[in-house]
């Protein structure tokens, strides 16, 4: 997987790219859940181009959720393709998630 | 002609596992979502083998087939024995606070499987499935 940061604002935009796996979800854990240190962290996790994902990635998902709730900060998910939406459906992480449509969305209902 | 591969549950070979089936998906022109669904049930299946199983020095055989209605698949492997259909079930209700972290793995396999059988016979484990394909659609849908 490959991943990469942008700031845009206070918000930052995590953009991942590939598998979120077992072989890649711990890097991506630690890699974002660095971005979570901040006082008031806002971050936006793009999916755009993330094409798989297995109970392993849906482990650091809950880790960077938990992560955030713990330091108050917002945390966001966009643009999932339909496979991955369905895993996090079917796990019961769509109720527990913001997921926006697209990039801009996100953007916008974090910077509020 | 079916798919097969033997595999240790190493993170390189899952890797290069998870490229040969999605591979082999699209050249079937399986739709993207059977294509995802039955790539993450092999990973899901190997993993455990790995973290439970032994299948870190003993490799696991993979077969995958594609029928008209169905992907098929069977893992074969020579670990303890462990039936991942009287698993029961995580709560997934709970609220973020109270999930704990893993546990998804065979859920998600039972889940997406259409259907799902476990058994032994001689000290190896055969684990097999099958996920119902969407037909008439385009592999990229």
């Amino acid at each position: 997987m490959d991943i990469q940061e942008e700031r845009v604002g206070d918000t930052y935009v995590v953009i991942a790219k590939g598998r979120l796996d077992s072989s890649s979800s711990a890097a991506f854990a630690e890699r974002v859940g660095g971005l979570l240190n901040d006082a008031n962290p806002r971050l936006l996790v793009d999916f755009a181009e993330v094409d798989f994902v297995t109970s392993a990635g849906l482990r650091a998902v809950l880790l960077l959720l938990k992560k955030a709730k713990a330091v108050n900060g917002a945390f966001a998910l966009c643009s999932l393709q339909a496979p991955v939406r369905e895993i996090l459906d079917i796990s019961g992480f769509t109720p527990m998630l913001t997921i926006h449509a697209a990039r801009p969305d996100g953007l916008a209902a974090l910077k509020a | 002609m079916p798919l097969e591969m033997e595999v240790l549950a190493t993170p390189e070979a899952i890797d290069a596992l998870m490229d040969r089936i999605m591979g082999f998906m699209q050249d079937e022109r399986v739709d993207q979502r059977t294509a995802h669904n039955v790539a993450l049930i092999v990973e899901e299946l190997v993993v455990n083998l790995g973290s439970h199983g032994s299948c870190r020095d003993r490799p696991a055989k993979i077969k995958l087939s594609v029928e008209p209605g169905s992907v098929n698949g069977e893992i074969r492997d020579s670990g303890p024995a462990f039936d991942l259909t009287k698993v029961a079930d995580p709560d997934i209700n709970l609220p973020v606070e109270d999930r704990p972290i893993g546990g998804l793995g065979l859920f998600l396999v039972r889940k997406l499987t259409t259907s799902l059988q476990y058994s032994q016979l001689n000290g190896e484990n055969l684990t097999s499935f099958a996920v119902t394909r969407r037909l008439g659609v385009d592999v990229k849908d």
